[in-house]
């Protein structure tokens, strides 16, 4: 009972965060074809190459809690999005950084994430106007929520079954002295 | 396989086959805690040398080793020690081939225990130790004074085990590395753990301590090796209950494999992480995939060309 109070408990304060999430990436992800205005016949993602100071717009941060934020920038051809994920304690963090790292290193499978993240964030996706014409945007925007969702999810899990695996072991190892 | 097994399988094995169909042979065959094994056949084949060496070695040649193994290998002992090992034994295999079934596998036991026995040594000495020193406190009712002596075995590089005996409990201290962060931090999850699992489920086993990077007061002048960030110290404190004849060889049985058991049991989480992040980076996968269209409907024509109009 406890239990399922705190899940409901998280996924209401959860949801207004997430919902403003995604309201914000669906409104930033307006992007189109823009060439580089330095270098002829370039095409470079503005908010990674921060040249053209016009094609920049202005960053968001939506803030859940000081573990849990989500920042957005946008540019007029790209947008980069940053997520903190939630760490509290050591096992999280470890967790947290063997999980993204592993993601990263797969980056090329999943087109849209950024091979290292920004600075202060765990994990970073970088959106162009070629993945929105390739792929459909309400699905983009599903997958980078249902993945936010998901992490949290994953981590704490994972984070229980170390302990139980833990305890057991423990016992396991204790139980043949009597 | 939750525990650890103290006789080496690898030995067993090929001690069964050989007493089955002597033959040549010339192996290598390795055990925890760099602990190699050697078997070969130096002059025919019904004549097997096993030797052993191990890094606890010149520690354990300290409290006699090798008479100590020549008492528990009697009818196998030898003279000759092989160079590059520390102790080995000589096995006439058509003599044990004579003999019966039961007789064979238990001196296939005994073999394949070599590692243990070895380590066991300092073990039993402490227990001495301690019998010794528990008589004294019922005879006299005064407690002695805590000896200082304590029984150190190096038995990997920058790891050791301490021993150190008293009147009413012998304490075993164990210092381990951890490799690499993660390791430190499954380590103090599990270590955690038992230390809680005596008050929670096994009342009746030895008590565990734990300090990190610290080492205990016990052994503080004992360690050689500079205190970082990577090293742990666990402390097992072995009860009277622990110590009584019966119950003292299954208990170092037990004891030696800690170190072992314990870092086994960190890579096998690791490993079990591993493949749960495998499965769900292909479920993020999928729900990418998700957000490629569909292969585009190809437009429908009537017969005369007209197309449809889509709604």
């Amino acid at each position: 009972m406890v239990l399922t109070n705190s899940v409901l408990y998280q996924s209401q304060s959860l949801r207004p965060y997430l919902a403003t999430v995604r309201a914000s990436l669906q409104a930033s992800l307006c992007l189109e074809d823009f060439s580089s205005q330095l270098v002829e016949r370039h095409n470079r993602p503005e908010v990674e190459a921060r040249k053209t100071v016009e094609a920049l717009l202005n960053p968001i941060l939506i803030s859940r809690n000081e573990n849990e934020q989500i920042f957005i920038e946008t540019s007029v051809n790209s947008v980069r999005l940053s997520i903190k994920i939630k760490q509290v304690d050591d096992i999280e963090n470890i967790l947290v950084s063997k999980f993204t790292r592993f993601l990263m290193s797969r980056a090329e499978n999943f087109f849209i994430l950024r091979r290292t993240p920004i600075e202060g964030y765990d994990i970073s996706f970088l959106i162009t106007n070629f993945h929105t014409e390739k792929m459909l945007k309400h699905k983009l925007v599903d997958f980078i929520i249902e993945f936010m969702e998901d992490v949290d999810k994953e981590i704490s899990e994972m984070k229980l079954f170390l302990n139980a695996r833990a305890r057991f072991i423990a016992e396991a190892y204790l139980t043949p002295f009597d | 396989m939750l525990q650890l097994q103290n006789e080496n399988l690898l030995i067993s094995k090929t001690l069964s086959e050989l007493i089955q169909s002597p033959q040549l042979v010339d192996r290598i065959i390795s055990d925890f805690d760099y602990t190699t094994f050697h078997l070969t056949t130096p002059q025919d084949e019904n004549n097997l040398l096993i030797s052993i060496t191990s890094k606890s070695f010149k520690d354990l040649s300290k409290y006699n080793a090798t008479n100590e193994l020549n008492v528990i290998y009697e009818e196998f002992k030898t003279d000759y020690i092989e160079p590059g090992y520390d102790y080995s034994i000589q096995l006439n295999l058509i003599e044990i081939s004579n003999k019966s079934q039961e007789e064979r596998d238990q001196i296939i036991k005994d073999i394949s225990l070599l590692k243990r026995h070895l380590l066991a040594i300092p073990f039993y000495h402490a227990f001495k130790v301690y019998n010794s020193l528990a008589e004294e406190y019922t005879n006299s009712g005064v407690e002695p004074e805590a000896t200082n002596e304590i029984f150190e075995i190096d038995y990997r590089d920058e790891e050791s085990i301490y021993i150190q005996p008293s009147f009413d409990r012998v304490t075993v201290i164990f210092s381990t590395i951890f490799k690499d962060e993660t390791d430190k931090v499954f380590g103090k999850v599990f270590l955690q753990e038992f230390v809680d699992a005596r008050k929670r489920a096994v009342q009746n086993a030895p008590q565990v301590l734990y300090s990190h990077k610290e080492p205990p007061l016990e052994i503080r002048n004992l360690i050689k090796f500079k205190a970082d960030e990577k090293k742990g110290y666990i402390t097992f404190v072995l009860f009277p209950r622990h110590l009584t004849v019966q119950k003292q060889d299954n208990t170092i049985s037990h004891i030696q494999l800690f170190r072992n058991y314990f870092h086994y049991h960190i890579k096998c989480s690791k490993a079990y992480m591993h493949s749960r992040m495998r499965f769900r980076v292909d479920q993020y996968l999928k729900v990418l995939n998700r957000a490629k269209p569909e292969n585009e409907e190809v437009a429908r024509k009537t017969a005369s060309g007209r197309r449809f109009l889509s709604t």
